[in-house]
Parts: structure tokens; sequence; C-alpha cells
């Protein structure tokens, strides 16, 4: 599907499903940072709730879980980059369902692949890894919208000034609701485009990329998992601590027999 | 002018009214929602407090003095700003018929909690909880169930509503007493447990993903054996860089590592 087929070939009911997407990105932007910070707007839960919204659970969590696993250091203490992790997500779920692909998860439940790569085998996870690639810039693409909107915060907040001469409350109230509204609105623009943006020209290409990269991708998800929990074991320390994290590692791997 | 005071020597309702902790409870949700890097939280702070303002008769001298004392610089972490603000109020509540707060000793009450909240802030909600929690949804969605993910969410989410709403009234009830709190061994004790939760959950994480590496490996065309050993590397490869990199970088480098792997590892390079 290319850009103008998708655009000429969606239905009302995806359009509308654009925009349900859109306000749930918005409302996860609002959440990350300037409303409330609950555990929603984190990768995982921000994937499976658009993966619902559009009827495809197991997508969102296909996407969401090795996202989470590699953004779990991703803490608001000394970052010098302000992702989109959530508003990511939401568009990277959304899209793939828009074009009709659903990946297989890590490691188990398979889904159909739609138009994969030659070579790449079928039920794998080269979707996955390539929906994964797409978040990751996607959010980082993002970094430089978040910080344009805090410069923007900052020129309001200046502008509040003026009630320290002549004390009007509702002045300040109003610069502060108007920061909410950018947030809102920076998310769900964000948050439709991407959507599209994935739908149109990221799952397309999917379908286009050799077949040797078809295989590597398989790899992505699986390695991205591994990296982010190593950088869990980088900042927490695994030597003094091996015994906890060894009966985790037990206790994971009887898991994995299990499930 | 208004003087200085001795603290706690006025005197102040025990607990703030309810209409006007729902009032400041939504602000507060709302702290960071003009962050900027001038002054960060100082917007937030101020709308937080205004509906204790607004519920005073409007004299335009006050409010504008009001507005200068917490319109400067002021950061802390959102989960425990409750506290600051409750004392804040309290304080403000205290002096109300003395003249307002002074300036000063609103600054020092105001910037020496909001430090120690951040700090605390940072190791128990940053590094502990949030951790804790994202690699427990981990866990959950290795199930395959949406559900489970969308469930702990809600409680997370409704743990740290309450949460907030404690520290609220917490932090007026104790007014300049709230300094003690801050000494209350169960903050450290909470923190350790939170950061070793992460590490068992991580420990579990990993495991889980060693054994589909080593059940998974066709999905990839590689030996099962080289499979789990690039995953083992992949695991303790940032602890041998000693980088910290954004995950969003990691998730591209992984990219290329892939591509290396798969011609290396893979069906034809094998």
């Amino acid at each position: 599907m290319t850009p103008v087929d998708l655009v000429a070939g969606v239905t009302g009911a995806h359009w509308a499903l654009v925009g349900w997407l859109s306000l749930l990105a918005g409302l996860l932007a609002l959440d990350e940072t300037a409303f409330a910070q609950t555990w929603l707007s984190q990768p995982l839960a921000a994937a499976t709730l658009a993966g619902l919204l559009c009827g495809h659970p197991e997508l969102g969590l296909a996407v969401g879980l090795p996202l989470q696993l590699a953004l779990v250091m991703n803490l608001p203490v000394g970052q010098s980059l302000t992702g989109e992790a959530s508003v990511a997500a939401v568009a990277v779920v959304g899209g793939a369902v828009l074009a009709g692909s659903v990946p297989a998860a890590l490691g188990g439940f398979h889904g159909a692949v739609g138009g994969a790569p030659a070579g790449a085998p079928a039920g794998d996870l080269a979707l996955a890894g390539w929906l994964l690639l797409g978040a990751a810039l996607l959010s980082l693409a993002g970094h430089p919208l978040v910080q344009a909107e805090r410069r923007l915060h900052l020129v309001w907040m200046l502008q509040g000034r003026r009630t320290l001469r002549d004390g009007s409350l509702a002045r300040v109230d109003r610069i502060h609701g108007r920061c909410l509204v950018a947030t809102m609105l920076r998310g769900a623009v964000t948050g439709g485009a991407g959507v599209l943006a994935v739908a149109g020209l990221w799952v397309p290409a999917y379908g286009a990329l050799p077949g040797a990269v078809g295989r590597a991708l398989a790899w992505v998800p699986v390695l991205a998992a591994a990296l982010g929990l190593g950088a869990v074991f980088e900042r927490y320390g695994v030597a003094r601590h091996w015994g906890w994290v060894g009966a985790g590692v037990v206790a994971g791997w009887v898991l994995g027999v299990l499930t | 002018m208004s003087e200085a005071v001795r603290p706690g020597a006025l005197a102040a309702p025990a607990r703030l009214a309810v209409g006007l902790r729902v009032a400041v409870f939504a602000r507060l949700l709302a702290l960071q929602a003009s962050w900027n890097h001038q002054r960060m939280q100082n917007l937030g702070l101020l709308v937080c407090l205004m509906p204790w303002l607004r519920a005073r008769p409007r004299d335009p001298e006050r409010d504008r003095l009001f507005c200068r004392r917490y319109f400067e610089f002021f950061n802390t972490n959102p989960y425990l700003a409750g506290y600051v603000v409750g004392g804040l109020l309290r304080l403000e509540t205290e002096r109300e018929d003395a003249g307002g707060l002074p300036r000063g000793q609103a600054q020092v009450f105001r910037d020496s909690l909001a430090r120690a909240f951040a700090s605390l802030g940072d190791q128990l909600f940053w590094l502990g909880l949030r951790p804790t929690v994202a690699l427990a949804g981990c866990v959950l969605a290795l199930t395959g169930q949406a559900w489970p993910v969308v469930g702990l969410g809600a409680a997370v989410a409704a743990g740290q509503l309450a949460w907030r709403w404690h520290a609220l009234g917490r932090g007026y009830a104790a007014g300049y007493d709230i300094v003690g709190l801050l000494g209350d061994p169960r903050w450290h004790r909470a923190i350790a447990g939170a950061k070793r939760a992460v590490r068992v959950l991580a420990g579990l994480a990993a495991g889980w993903l060693l054994r589909h590496a080593w059940e998974g490996s066709a999905q990839v065309g590689a030996a099962p054996g080289a499979f789990v050993a690039v995953v083992v590397v992949a695991l303790a490869l940032p602890a041998v860089v000693r980088r910290r990199w954004a995950g969003e970088f990691l998730v591209l480098a992984t990219g290329l590592l892939a591509l290396l792997l798969a011609f290396a590892l893979g069906p034809k390079g094998s």
C-alpha cells in the first residue's frame, strides 16, 4: 500500500480509527509528563491500549513487550533525550493494523505476517523487528518536538510575570491550561501523522526489503530486549546481587518452559 | 512587609477542607504541565496553590505578593510534591492573619523540601518503582494476555493517585514537622526493596528470553547454542561497554547488530 493508495483506499471506519488513535496518543502524551504520570504512558501499556483499541491486543503485546524491555532504563533522571515512546508505540501499532499487518510476538504466539520480504520465515519475528525500528525512529523524531514545546512553555511562563505586577490570577491559570492543550495537541497530531506514516510508508517498505535483511530483522526484538535488560543489570549491578538475579533467571527459565 | 514568625506559632485548621483539597489535588496532577527549562515547575506550583488564594476575598496587593513568592524556580518529584504543597498551604494558612508568609521563609521551606523530596523521589519512584512496574508488566505480558497488563496499569494509576491524595493531606497536617517525615527509615527500606524487585524481575525476564532463544532459534535461522550465546553477550554488553544510551539508540544499534549476526550465523553464513 503506497501513501496514495492509503489515502484513497481508507474508509470512514479507518479514519475513525485514526481519530481514536490520535486521541489516545494525545492523552498518553499528557500522561507522560504533563498530567497524572500514571504508568499507562509506558511503551508496553501504550502499545497494549492501542492494540485493544484496534481489536488486535496481540499486536500491542508483540510491539510493546520488546520496546518496553529496550526502553526500561529510559528514566527521567539525568536523561538528555526525551523521546516520545508512548506516541510512537501507538503510531506503530495503529499503522500496522491499518496496513493489515500483524507480526508475531516475542517468544511464541504467532500471527500472520502480511507482505513479508522474500526469504523471511513465515510467522517470524521479522515484522515485529521492523516495527520496533520504526517505533525507535518515531520516538527519536519526537525529541525536537518535545523540546520545542518546552521552549514555548518558557515563553508563556514569562508572560505570567505580568501577574506579579497586576495580581491577575486568571492569567496564570490560562497559561497553564494553554500548556496542557499544547501537549495534548502535539501528541494527537504526531500520533495521527505517525499512524499514517507507518501504514503508508513503513509497513509497505517492509515488503520491499531483501530477504537477508528480513531474516536479520527477526533478531531485532530478541536482541533489543536483551540489550535493554543488560542496561538494567549494568545500572543495578549483578556481581553484588547475583543471588537475586540468579533466582530470577531460574524462575524465568521455568516460566519459559511452562508458557 | 510581613514579619518572620516562629514555626507553628499560629493556629490553623488541622485538616484541609475537602473542597479545597480536591481542587488542589486535581491541579497537583498537572504540576508539570507548564514545565520549562528555566524555572521548571514554578507555574505548576502557583496553579496548585491558587484554589487556596481564590477562597479568600480578592486583594490585588496580597495576590500579587503571593504570586511573587511562588513564581521562582521550583522542582521536585511530582509524586511527592503533595507533601511540599500541603506544607506550604499550612504555612500560608497559619500566617494568613499576620500579613502572609514572608518571602524568605516560604523560599527556604519550599526549596529545602523540594530538593529533599526530589532526591527521595529519584531513588524511590524513578529508579525503584517505575522500572519495577515496567518489568512486572513485561512478565505479565509473557502470558500473551493483554488484560493483565492493562489491569496492572490501572492498579498502579489508582495506587499513585491514592498516594498523592494522602501526601497532600499529610503535608498539610505536618506543616513544619514534615522535615521529620523525611527521616523515616521506611523510605530507605522501600527503595532497597524496589531495587531488589527490579533485579529479580529483570533476571526473570532474562531467563525467559534465554529459554525462548533456545527454543525459537529456528525463527531467526541460527543454531540454538549460537543464538543463546548471542543473547548472553547482549545481556552482558552494557555492563562491559559502561555507556548509558537511551533505549531508542539501543534498538537502532540492534538493527545493525542483527544484520551482521544474520549474515554471520544465519543459514547462509553458518
